[in-house]
């Protein structure tokens, strides 16, 4: 029994941060814009939340903070990619490196550190302990106890879900994606409802990024998001930016980095650390097998 | 031509703007900074045969990621095609026992062998199941991390290191080194001189282009576009492989871990920058390994640290590729006006 809920847990802290990242994804997805910055989004964001938990004392002020940091590095994909219209894939890989860069050079110039920062003055993000359920054996101990921003991720995936689905906003946002020029013509300009995504996806990769520093570990340590926002990208893709889709892709790919530390026992680390990369390529691999089918 | 090369200083010269603005602003005096930058990097002859070394890697992952990019993969797999190429060469080093001048080639050999197996395994993905490259080889990146970290942590082991390393290569296979002139960049010359034969004199170089161009078009015209993605990933994936193989036979001699460093990420990125042109990336390259090899020599002498040339090759890239097309519309416009005037004189 044991195993069984370590193993929903470390599904549950894995999945979190690649479906936040993943939701963002799925917004600017929508509305037709090729984002792969989620990876640098996600960099700023954990950078931040540690630099503001530190300097205030308080893991809200992180979390705004990583909102803040993330909603940087959107402001510059918008400016460069909505406003200039540079090529969006050259912004991002541009971005995603303009972060590593950032985040390390701010690193060494505000903490005075190489590699990683982590100390006693940041406070990490509570957990939150529902009474009465948290009294249930076994699955109180898998809903209750969870990290703050576990029950937030749950709630975006369903305000998500109504909003590109329910809402005028929603419509437009999907009109963006698919026919931007009916949508200008239509009185709606389909720029505005682009850098609407982008800062969305600011916001949620901002929140992923607060869980990577100051809920998974409490530290900030160079290129930590470690290719996480690659792997929600290719969630967005693998269900075309379906929410509830994303939703369960990521726990899959929670579970595999779960079940990587379970397997830890039995292999070399760096096999285990492998599974969720192994893991995508599998799930690229039944994507492609069914569009096959789909197609015939 | 000529426009490229206004606009690729017009860039440079912005962001380094920037750069300063981001010194003043935390209160570093940007002329001494970018003195002791260029100092340590273009002026004297061990400054300028380090930058040549240094570019090496930089210009060879470049290539892979222009040729690629142009000709229609995207392969970003590059970091990891570099280290697979650098693992092999390891291997090769580390068990076999030739004269030298068989050594050397046999390793570059290998390790062109490695990068294009790595990128052979995207390869198929895409063929047999139409996965798509984009991915695919970002997560082959990321594996390839991983088991080369493996490898130099359990079956190719130093007994002797605290850290995960191999041992050293056989010396003969390492490359020549007269004075301070390291011939990796040799190698180089003659692989940019290879590439840039088959990309813009051969048949197939030409049918690559036109593929990455209008692939509708080039299918119509009987190309075999199947064959050519195979083809032109194997290349990509040999010449970072290559890169790789070049990096531990010019430097350490062993695969230690971080081997790679950044190298292919910013490979991209120049490729990015010369908008896959051969000679852009080039050109580039140096640019890029020069303010790289400088970084440490302003880290010495100023107080700016040497990780602010990573913020500044970002800011590069951003600034050249957008102002690309807005200084392209200024020039057109300057042009039409002279001619305008001309006219009416």
């Amino acid at each position: 029994m044991n195993i069984f809920t370590g193993l929903i847990k470390g599904m549950i802290s894995g999945a979190t941060p690649i479906l936040l990242a993943a939701l963002g994804g799925a917004f600017t997805f929508y509305a037709g814009i090729f984002n792969i910055a989620m990876e640098g989004m996600m960099l700023g964001g954990a950078f931040f939340a540690v630099l503001g938990s530190y300097y205030f004392n308080s893991w809200l002020m992180g979390i705004l903070c990583a909102i803040l940091g993330s909603l940087l590095m959107a402001g510059i994909f918008i400016f460069f990619a909505v406003t200039l219209k540079t090529d969006e894939f050259v912004t991002g890989i541009a971005l995603n490196l303009f972060a590593l860069g950032a985040t390390t050079y701010m690193l060494r110039q505000i903490f005075n550190v190489k590699g990683a920062f982590s100390s006693p003055d940041i406070v990490p993000i509570p957990r939150l302990q529902i009474p009465l359920i948290n009294k249930i054996p076994v699955l109180g101990e898998i809903i209750s106890g969870q990290n703050i921003l576990v029950y937030v991720t749950i709630l975006a995936v369903l305000i998500s879900a109504f909003f590109i689905f329910k809402t005028r906003f929603g419509l437009r946002l999907r009109a963006a994606g698919y026919n931007a020029p009916s949508l200008d013509s239509s009185g709606v300009p389909s720029a505005k409802i682009r850098i609407w995504s982008l800062i969305i996806c600011g916001i949620l990769c901002g929140l992923a990024g607060a869980f990577l520093s100051l809920g998974y570990v409490t530290l900030f340590s160079e290129n930590m998001s470690a290719g996480r926002g690659w792997i929600s990208l290719a969630a967005v893709i693998l269900v075309n930016g379906n929410p509830w889709g994303i939703a369960l892709i990521s726990l899959i790919f929670g579970f595999t980095d779960g079940l990587g530390l379970l397997l830890q026992q039995y292999m070399p680390s760096q096999f285990t650390s492998m599974v969720p990369y192994v893991a995508t390529l599998v799930a690229l691999y039944f994507y492609s097998i069914q569009e096959r089918k789909r197609k015939a | 031509m000529q426009r490229k090369i206004i606009s690729g200083f017009v860039g440079i010269l912005i962001a380094l703007l920037i750069g300063a603005f981001i010194m003043l602003f935390q209160g570093y005096d940007p002329i001494e900074t970018y003195g002791a930058l260029f100092n340590y990097s273009l002026f004297g002859l061990y400054p300028l045969a380090t930058t040549l070394r240094n570019s090496v890697p930089l210009i060879l992952t470049g290539l892979s990621a222009s040729v690629a990019f142009a000709s229609g993969p995207v392969n970003l797999g590059q970091p990891g095609q570099l280290l697979m190429g650098a693992l092999f060469a390891t291997v090769g080093g580390l068990y076999l026992d030739l004269p030298a001048f068989l050594l050397i080639p046999v390793l570059l050999l290998l390790s062109m062998l490695g990068g294009a197996l790595w990128s052979g395994v995207a390869a198929m993905l895409r063929k047999w199941f139409n996965m798509d490259e984009f991915i695919t080889t970002l997560m082959l990146n990321m594996i390839a991390d991983f088991f080369t970290y493996w490898a130099i942590s359990y079956p190719i082991f130093d007994q002797t290191a605290y850290s995960p390393m191999t041992p050293q290569i056989n010396q003969k296979g390492w490359l020549p080194i007269w004075g301070e002139f390291n011939s990796n960049v040799i190698v180089m010359v003659l692989a940019f001189i290879a590439i840039y034969f088959v990309f813009n004199r051969l048949t197939a170089g030409y049918e690559w282009r036109i593929t990455g161009q209008n692939s509708l078009f080039a299918r119509l015209g009987g190309i075999k576009i199947d064959k050519n993605y195979v083809t032109v990933m194997l290349v990509t994936g040999a010449l970072a492989g290559l890169a790789g193989g070049l990096v531990l036979m010019a430097g350490p001699h062993r695969f230690l871990k971080g081997l790679g460093a950044n190298y292919a990420w910013d490979g991209v990125m120049i490729a990015v920058v010369a908008n896959n042109g051969l000679f852009g990336t080039l050109l580039y390259g140096l640019f890029f390994s020069a303010i790289q090899t400088g970084s440490l020599g302003m880290e010495l002498i100023t107080a700016v640290p040497k990780e602010f040339i990573q913020v500044l090759q970002a800011v590069t890239v951003l600034v050249i590729v957008a102002g690309r097309g807005y200084l392209d519309i200024f020039l057109d416009k300057t042009i039409a006006k002279r001619k305008a005037r001309e006219r009416s004189a």
